[in-house]
């Protein structure tokens, strides 16, 4: 293949002979050539027995005729090869805007998010912890114009082994096919449209080290799902989903757990305390016997206003009991949030509520059980910040207050609620599965992919998991 | 009784074929100056280090240095200039155009490609709306005079760089 050089000006083939390049950069040889050509002619015979004077100026006629047809065969392929390798004028470019490539990497994307914190309880120091909570790695493919593939795959707590606190998991794995410049089809694992964190959840997008109970306990923490779903979206800022999924396993509920399920405020962000957080199935071996639909819209008409709802409902697999059970058991869960950004602030607020049917039966034959399965819960927060009150180059500090409450066990049916195993009771070391929460303390961006976080956040009820927050953020 | 799988395909709507460009650059200039009768492709007059002023003034994560422009004339008279870039969303660059009157005012700002599955709340009407009258001297700023869009918050900080870049672009370059 010819090698072309830049030099200066001029672009020089290292791959053409040295005639050929004297040619090129020379024009005046061409009159070199003729002159000997011209010597040739008034060259005399040596001898009777060499070739005749008409012979040989034949034979060097043929010879240059040849070398001529070389050089004009390398100057047409230079001449087409520097025209490919000179930059495109811009108004030339003009005609080429739209087919600007999709990616820095062609078809291939690739991104990711993560967070590390250190968590301190206020009133009990010996329960302080540092961890990397996680580190996600995005990977996707741009197939077509219509059709791209996301993954996102996830290391909890650092090490995931069998001796290690930490979890691998694939969070998201999914293909997008566009139908409609306002639609798409979506199928596979992927993030439920509720709330404003579950699809946005990167450490970047929300405040506070730690993401809002609301949206952990009653909503659960990246939910996901496997199925298909349908977005629709129009030019006025309605966005529609609706979708079928797979849905809850009660099956996997711990009704008589002998220790409680968290301690602190870290374990109950993290725990199976939350009814829907512990019959989630991740499309892991789920059971898909029963399929559960959703729907959620927005509206993001007006600049600085997002506002919503969300609702779900499908039949989970039946709980374990030790009489027969009977019937479905119909989980519903709902939520509407606005996020509104007048001036300067960041205004937020979700409300989800969500139930379980015909839990009589279940809760009754567990009767006296310290984890009864509740059949309503709830929860709601509200939120201000103020996303700039210091910025300097790519600096931003971002200070915020939250209030948000509670309640992962608001009805029950068959039994009265929770009963605390006697060794715990009356010690005050049995959590309460609700709580008033404030949440105080500020982002700051080192860049708007860089974040590093305090907060303050008071428990009213479980007074103990008042704790103090510290931790850094990344989102690429 | 159990609710079956088969509501499923009913979801699953025949594809038409289309593209996922929403305007092509000639549509583009149109919605920006429909009373042009031509649009006349031009040349930046601008240096590879004027460039790099720009990028460090306003950096934006675009996909070429120098972004295509026009001269959108009617009766041979200069109504304004049109701007074609790209800007990358979250993984996707968006391709997007500017209209700069003569006084070096934006007029409008169109998405011509959006690619990604999120964050095409940028092409609300409403939301480019807000780019209208920014000019260099008070260029559109992210968070203050252009609002974030909740869940597409780098494409809709991404495409607000970029338009204040372009015109820095447009002042430097005399027009």
């Amino acid at each position: 293949m010819t090698k072309l050089t830049h030099c200066g000006d001029r672009i020089i083939d290292e791959e053409a002979g040295p005639v050929s390049r004297a040619l090129q950069s020379r024009p005046g040889v061409w009159a070199l050539g003729l002159f000997a050509l011209l010597s040739v002619l008034a060259t005399p015979a040596a001898s009777a027995e060499q070739p005749s004077v008409e012979d040989r100026l034949e034979q060097r006629l043929k010879d240059l005729e040849a070398e001529l047809a070389s050089v004009k065969a390398e100057l047409v392929q230079l001449k087409a090869e520097r025209a490919a390798a000179a930059p495109v004028p811009a108004a030339a470019a003009g005609a080429m805007a739209a087919s600007a490539p999709p990616s820095p990497l062609g078809g291939l994307n690739l991104w990711g998010y993560g967070e590390i914190y250190f968590t301190q309880p206020v009133h009990r120091p010996e329960a302080a912890q540092a961890d990397l909570a996680r580190a996600v790695f995005g990977i996707g493919y741009q197939f077509d114009d219509r059709t791209s593939f996301n993954s996102e795959f996830e290391i909890e707590h650092a090490v995931a082994s069998s001796s290690d606190v930490g979890e691998f998991e694939v969070e998201q794995f999914y293909v997008d096919r566009q139908i409609a410049p306002w639609g798409t089809i979506r199928g596979g694992l992927f993030l439920m449209p509720f709330g404003l964190l579950n699809e946005h959840h990167e450490p970047t997008n929300f405040y506070g080290m730690q993401r809002n109970f609301v949206e952990t306990l009653i909503i659960p923490s990246t939910w996901r799902e496997g199925g298909l779903q349908f977005n629709v979206h129009t030019d006025s800022g309605i966005a529609l989903a609706i979708g079928a999924t797979t849905g809850f396993d009660l099956s996997k509920w711990d009704f008589t757990p002998a220790q409680p399920l968290y301690t602190n405020a870290l374990e109950l962000g993290r725990s199976d305390a939350a009814p829907l957080q512990a019959s989630h199935q991740e499309l892991a071996l789920a059971n898909a016997q029963y399929p559960a639909g959703h729907l959620a819209i927005n509206y993001t008409g007006v600049p600085g206003l997002l506002v919503g709802a969300a609702a779900f409902a499908g039949n989970a697999v039946a709980p374990v009991a030790p009489v027969a059970l009977s019937g479905n058991y119909l989980v519903t869960l709902w939520d509407t949030h606005v996020r509104w950004t007048p001036g300067g602030f960041d205004l937020s607020a979700v409300y989800a509520r969500g139930a379980i049917s015909n839990l009589a039966a279940a809760n009754a034959a567990h009767a006296g059980a310290s984890n009864p399965i509740p059949s309503a819960f709830y929860g709601y927060f509200l939120q201000a910040a103020y996303p700039e009150l210091w910025t300097h180059d790519s600096y931003r500090l971002a200070p915020f207050v939250r209030y948000e409450y509670y309640n992962m066990g608001s009805a029950y049916e068959g039994v009265a609620g929770p009963v605390v195993p006697p060794p715990f009771a009356g010690t005050g070391t049995w959590p309460e599965n609700y709580d008033r929460v404030w949440t105080v303390g500020a982002n700051f961006y080192v860049t708007p992919h860089v974040v590093v976080k305090l907060d303050y956040q008071s428990f009213d009820v479980n007074r103990d998991f008042t704790r103090i927050d510290l931790g850094l953020g990344v989102s690429y | 009784m159990k609710t079956g799988w088969v509501v499923i395909p009913a979801l699953i709507v025949p594809a038409p074929a289309f593209a996922t460009q929403y305007l092509t650059v000639e549509q583009a200039q149109r919605a920006l100056f429909p009373s042009a009768d031509r649009f006349e492709p031009r040349d930046l007059a601008l240096t590879d280090a004027a460039l790099h002023e720009v990028e460090v003034a306003h950096p934006a994560p675009v996909a070429r240095p120098r972004p295509s422009s026009f001269a959108a004339d009617r009766a041979g008279a200069v109504l304004g200039y049109v701007y074609v870039d790209e800007v990358l969303g979250k993984q996707l660059y968006i391709t997007y155009a500017v209209g700069i009157d003569t006084a070096g005012t934006v007029v409008g700002v169109e998405i011509l490609e959006y690619r990604e599955t999120h964050g095409y709340e940028v092409r609300n009407a409403a939301w480019r709306g807000q780019f209208a009258g920014r000019t260099a001297a008070a260029p559109p700023s992210f968070g203050t005079n252009v609002k974030n869009i909740s869940g597409a918050t780098l494409s809709s900080r991404h495409v607000t760089e970029g338009v204040a870049r372009v015109l820095a672009i447009h002042a430097l370059s005399g027009h």
